[in-house]
């Protein structure tokens, strides 16, 4: 029991950290059906980024001081997050826009590519595991439950706390705001939208600001929880997290949200409980994945893709 | 012309309707067309037209209703329904843009060849003969269209109306009984149009019965022997090309002035202002 | 409290970035300038052609570096020693001879198109000038090595760069001159003759190309990379000049008209590069294993290319193919200890690949488009996790399968060496027969598909799968059949792999190399033939001679993803349609938009 439920707890952890990074897929792709292969590596880059910016960018009297330290590096993990997602936008997605559809999603792939070679080559010592340091409260709260007890990290409930309300404003936002409007507009039919007097161009790149910042975001989150990171960060997570946005429905923020909690938990149980633990974890997901595309291609909370004739 | 279809109709399309959501696109819609017939499909802007050939093809599965082609009912499968013998074109063109005119035509040949996957590798004496006369026949069926000229170009770069004739030769190279013709003239110059009516006619003449839908009326009612009109997804009315043009309904709902009520003729109305400014299939969507 | 390093950092890297903006921009301004004065002034190519030859003859004849560098003197004289042997023109310098000579040549010869001659002859000079210049300025520790010492200056680089420059600017002199195009019909014998000729040149150039910088084993030495690569940018301006002429359009025609003998032609080209000086056991290696990844990604291509359908974890079937072929082959690792003829075993291992690749493809039946991607990737990701763990015993796991014994035919075990008539062939030669049989089946394989019923429908498929149903395509049918067949294809390459390699371990078969299969593909044309046998040759040969940069090999080939994107999707071989539509055009980029396609051709809105 206590074991079962360690394992939710973590799996919902883990959940929101992927329901975060799910987001940016999910809004890009809704606006642009492009698989932004390279988002789960812009995640792990701000994870650097928010390590940068801890050992270079505050001085050290202050890196003891999570107060200071970890907005600091939640500005300079968003930063280098947004940034990258604009320069992918503008330099390589935006040239191909009526390009053939494979055209993109191999600009991503190498986007991809890049990025992880970047890091692994430039960032100091990335060639292998950096550890993030703790520069947040190091406290854990420990339940009683029958047969044992349940631990959870502190930073382990900011990351179920922000990811949730970070979905529900995004939510609020597209729904409520202007620009939310427009999005939509833009992701139903771009040139409707350009003649009703929305700039798609403008839209899209704002789709890909949020998607980054929240990727900054979950970076942050991420290091401090993990307190370790590798260039293999993005591509495993990036892919967790495209498969809870496909689960849950492309473009359904409701839905990114579910199937991040989903794949979060089913990894941790499926390690715990399924046969081959934690070494076919990911082999579970995946089947998870097919089997939700073959029966209902449009995810959970997806709308059927209409048949253009 | 030929009588309408009261003897041994080709396609007979059973009280069809479709639901998108809450959208009633079509409603109870029923059709016969004859042997040898060419029938006139007319609405204004989202009245369904193009919905009713997509669940005649089968790239629609209707929500209720059947439709039959010589007594046997067509699968929901666009692949079937065209090896069944019901061909048609597109209102968007679709053709295979990087293809050459005469390989979009032998696509159309696709399901006329039997050559399976070892055949294809091995190119056998028989694979040969069997390409040859694809070839032969599509080449033939370009010619018809008058595209024989242009076959070794690449569909994008035809001009817009060979675009329209190249889909036509494509859909005949399926060996239809039926052709459906979705906006066969739209964008085309007067010159142009009429070419496409002694085509369409030629086809019959060749024994395959034809829909077409178009909104120039004019070029309905020249061409057709039997005119059906949809409004908003129901079938108002339908008849001999006078019978229909004179009915005071479709005067009304269609030819007419637009009046206060029906959503329809605004469409209508905002089309004849001009085309290329009105936003597509909006309307109807809420 | 003392600021911390990553804002000095910062600033000098904005720096950098804002300096190197404005040489951006100010190259662009100048040459759009230079351009237009050009523009009306077609008078000036001779004197530009003339002055540019002068000045890259003077090039070759200048220092380029100062000293000898680290690793001892940079080759082929380019330090001031050069005035102590002024005769020994070589390596790159005599390229630059050679170039500068033949534009002061060419352009008084008249009737040939020498705006494009020299455009390509200068880009091509430019690469060699850049290539030798930043090499230097690398390996010899900064502007140094080109600047001042022994009180001379090193300018060879720079002047050859100037008059590259000049050079290319000839083209903008005055409009350029259509294509020319020769008359293909010419008689069998001269045709035939025109082949052989060609294809022989091409394999001593190939030959040359491999072995350049290499040591006298064939393999690579500190310069390696800067030899090969000046020899590589200057046969491409050959190459360029020769197509501007319209010789390579003439030639190509030709062998299109004579198919079967350039085929043969071409095969046994490659069947005698073992008897030429790229005849090493290094060199076969590296062929092999180009042989099989290009064969694996002609298999990708009729997935990719024709049927349009990525797939991101394709090297799980190479992967299978392998494990297959090493499991029968008797190894003692093995799990099944039975030694079945190589060639049954190959068909066992195909067949298998092939099952797992319908397997693979069935969720096309239901999943659309992008969506198959991630399928594809999670297939491939769970391959990795399962030989990782040695499922079922079958594939050793982190110990891998050691021992696959050599395939051995008649006796005659493949890795070893053996003369004929008189020559020593390097061992592996053997092997680099298979394996271009192997090519060559697959090649066939692809092309009679392409040219099918079932290849049409694929394209079609590609191209627009609603309308490809509406012509009665049963499109599940013919999706699933693709990745069968590039499946299959791809576990007979494994089975190859396994007896050549002798150790089969799953860190051969992760996404990296699923992404070079498809950079492959890319790279040399999706959809053609020959395309993808270039695109692996390239990604294979030049990690071999760039070893120095081999830190950043995936950098440089997430680049080249983009950037092929970007300007040439249709890869360095366009498909036939491709190439017929630019025989009008001036080559070069050809515009995004006329790759489309689009979901309406002409935006019809009605
Ligand atoms: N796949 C679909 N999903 C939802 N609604 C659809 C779908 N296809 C068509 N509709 C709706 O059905 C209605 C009828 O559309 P249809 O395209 O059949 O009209 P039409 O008569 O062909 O009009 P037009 O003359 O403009 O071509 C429209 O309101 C359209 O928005
Ligand atoms: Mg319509």
């Amino acid at each position: 029991m206590a074991t079962l439920l360690q394992q939710l707890t973590s799996g919902l952890v883990l959940g929101a950290l992927i329901a975060l990074i799910a987001l940016g897929y999910t809004m890009v792709y809704g606006i642009i059906q492009l698989i932004n292969f390279a988002h789960g590596e812009v995640f792990m880059v701000s994870v650097f980024g928010a390590l940068a910016t801890y050992k270079w960018f505050i001085p050290q009297s202050w890196q003891g001081t999570w107060q200071i330290a970890l907005p600091c590096m939640l500005v300079g993990a968003v930063l280098v997050a947004v940034v990258l997602a604009v320069l992918m936008e503008r330099f390589a997605y935006r040239p191909l826009r009526n390009a053939p559809r494979l055209a993109p999603l191999i600009t991503a792939l190498g986007v991809s590519v890049m990025l992880k070679e970047f890091v692994r080559n430039f960032f100091p010592g990335a060639t292998a595991a950096v550890s993030v340091p703790r520069a947040f409260v190091d406290k854990a709260i420990t339940f009683a439950v029958p047969g044992g007890t349940v631990v959870i990290q502190s930073t382990g409930i900011l990351l179920v706390v922000v990811s949730i309300i970070g979905a529900v404003l995004l939510q609020t936002y597209i729904t409520r705001s202007r620009m939310g409007r427009a999005m939509r507009a833009t992701a139903q039919d771009p040139d409707t939208a350009r003649l009703m007097g929305v700039d798609p161009n403008r839209t899209i790149v704002l789709t890909f600001v949020i998607g980054g910042a929240l990727a900054g975001l979950a970076a942050v989150l991420y290091g401090i929880h993990i307190n370790t990171v590798d260039t293999e960060a993005g591509f495993l997570n990036g892919i967790f997290a495209f498969t809870a946005a496909v689960l849950g429905g492309v473009g359904s923020i409701k839905g990114a949200v579910i199937g991040g909690f989903t794949i979060g938990v089913i990894k941790t149980m499926a390690g715990q409980y399924f046969p081959g633990g934690t070494e076919y974890d990911l082999v579970w997901i995946f089947v998870l994945l097919i089997v939700v595309l073959v029966f209902r291609p449009q995810g959970l909370f997806g709308e059927p893709e209409r048949v253009r004739a | 012309m030929s009588a309408p279809a009261t003897k041994a109709p080709v396609l007979v399309a059973n009280e069809v309707s479709m639901v998108f959501g809450g959208l009633t696109a079509l409603s109870n819609v029923s059709l016969q067309l004859g042997e040898g017939q060419i029938l006139g499909l007319i609405g204004p802007n989202g009245a369904g037209k193009t919905t009713f050939f997509n669940c005649l093809t089968g790239l629609y599965t209707p929500t209720t209703g059947s439709v039959q082609l010589r007594g046997r009912v067509l699968p929901h499968d666009p692949a079937s329904v065209t090896v069944a013998g019901v061909a048609r074109t597109f209102q968007n063109i679709r053709l295979f843009p990087s293809m050459t005119s005469l390989e979009n035509v032998l696509v159309g040949r696709h399901a006329r060849m039997s050559q399976g996957p070892l055949a294809s590798l091995f190119h056998g004496p028989a694979y040969r003969r069997g390409e040859a006369d694809a070839r032969t026949r599509a080449l033939e069926l370009l010619e018809f269209v008058g595209l024989a000229k242009v076959h070794d170009e690449l569909a994008r770069n035809l001009p817009y109306g060979d675009q329209r004739r190249l889909e036509i030769a494509r859909a005949l190279a399926t060996d239809p009984s039926v052709l459906l013709l979705d906006e066969p003239t739209a964008g085309m110059n007067p010159q142009e149009t009429e070419a496409t009516r002694q085509l369409i006619f030629a086809i019959r003449e060749t024994g395959v019965a034809v829909v077409v839908i178009e909104h120039d009326t004019k070029f309905i009612f020249s061409l057709c022997d039997h005119v059906s009109v949809l409004v908003q997804g129901q079938l108002l009315v339908e008849g001999a090309p006078e019978v229909v043009r004179d009915d005071p309904r479709v005067i009304e709902a269609y030819l007419g002035k637009p009046p206060d009520e029906v959503e329809a003729e605004v469409r209508q109305y905002t089309e004849e202002a001009g085309p290329d400014t009105q936003v597509k299939d909006t309307g109807g969507n809420q | 409290m003392n600021i911390p390093p990553g804002w000095s950092w910062l600033g000098q890297f904005l720096l950098y970035v804002a300096a190197g903006l404005l040489v951006i921009w100010l190259l662009v301004t100048g040459y759009r300038a230079l351009a237009r004065f050009l523009g009306g002034r077609p008078g000036l190519v001779r004197p530009l052609a003339i002055a540019g030859g002068v000045l890259a003859v003077v090039g070759a004849l200048l220092p380029w570096v100062t000293f000898p560098l680290n690793d001892g003197p940079y080759p082929d004289l380019a330090t001031l020693q050069f005035f102590d042997a002024p005769f020994a023109v070589t390596g790159f310098r005599l390229f630059t001879l050679i170039t500068g000579v033949a534009a002061i040549a060419l352009s008084f010869v008249p009737r040939i198109p020498v705006r494009r001659v020299l455009r390509a002859l200068g880009l091509g000079l430019a690469g060699v000038a850049l290539v030798n210049t930043i090499f230097p300025l690398i390996d010899g520790g900064g502007f140094g090595a080109i600047t001042a010492a022994d009180g001379a200056f090193a300018f060879g680089g720079i002047v050859t760069l100037v008059a590259s420059l000049v050079l290319f600017f000839v083209s903008k002199a005055g409009d350029l001159e259509p294509l020319p195009r020769w008359n293909t019909k010419v008689p069998r014998l001269v045709a035939y003759a025109a082949l052989l000729v060609s294809f022989l040149v091409l394999l001593f150039a190939v030959a040359r190309l491999l072995n350049s910088g290499s040591d006298s084993g064939g393999g690579s030495t500190t310069y390696s990379g800067p030899i090969f690569l000046s020899l590589l940018v200057f046969f491409a301006g050959l190459f360029g000049a020769l197509h501007a002429i319209g010789f390579a359009g003439w030639l190509s025609a030709v062998s299109d008209d004579h198919k079967l003998f350039s085929v043969l032609v071409l095969l046994l080209a490659a069947l005698a590069l073992p008897f030429t000086e790229a005849g090493t056991d290094y060199w076969m290696t590296i062929a092999a294993n180009i042989g099989v990844y290009a064969a694996t990604a002609i298999g990708l291509n009729i997935v990719v290319g024709l049927a349009g359908l990525l797939d991101l974890g394709y090297v799980a079937f190479l992967g299978i193919g392998a494990f297959v072929a090493a499991n029968l082959s008797g190894a003692a690792a093995a799990e099944f200890h039975i030694h079945l003829p190589f060639v049954v075993a190959a068909l066992v291992s195909a067949t298998v690949a092939g099952v797992f690749g319908a397997i693979v493809g069935s969720p096309t039946l239901r999943v659309r488009g992008d969506y198959l991607a991630i399928v594809t990737l999670a297939f491939g990701e769970i391959f990795k996790k399962a030989a990782q763990n040695n499922i079922g015993g079958l594939t050793g796991g982190a110990n891998a399968i050691p021992g696959v014994p050599p395939i051995s035919w008649f006796g005659a075990s493949f890795d070893e060496s053996f003369t004929i008539g008189g020559v020593q062939l390097p061992s592996g030669v053997l092997y680099y027969v298979l394996i271009i049989v192997l090519v060559s089946v697959v090649m066939l394989v692809f092309a009679n598909l392409k040219n099918s019923r079932i290849g049409r429908a694929w394209i079609a498929i590609r191209e627009d799968e609603d309308a490809a149903r509406a012509m009665g395509i049963k499109t599940g049918q013919a999706k699933i059949l693709a990745f069968l067949i590039g499946a299959t294809l791809a576990g007979l390459a494994g089975s190859v792999f396994a007896h050549k390699t002798s150790t089969v371990a799953y860190d051969s078969f992760q996404f990296p190399e699923s992404v070079t299969l498809l950079a492959a593909v890319i790279l040399g044309g999706m959809g053609t033939i020959p395309g993808a046998v270039i695109g692996a040759s390239l990604l294979l040969i030049l990690p071999e001679k760039l070893r120095d940069f081999s830190d950043y090999r995936l950098l440089l080939f997430g680049l080249a993803l983009v950037l092929i994107m970007r300007f040439r999707p249709q890869g360095i071989v366009p498909d036939r349609h491709r190439r017929a539509e630019l025989a009008g055009e001036a080559e070069g980029g050809v515009p995004i938009e006329e790759l489309n396609v689009p979901d309406s051709p002409q935006g019809a809105t009605r």
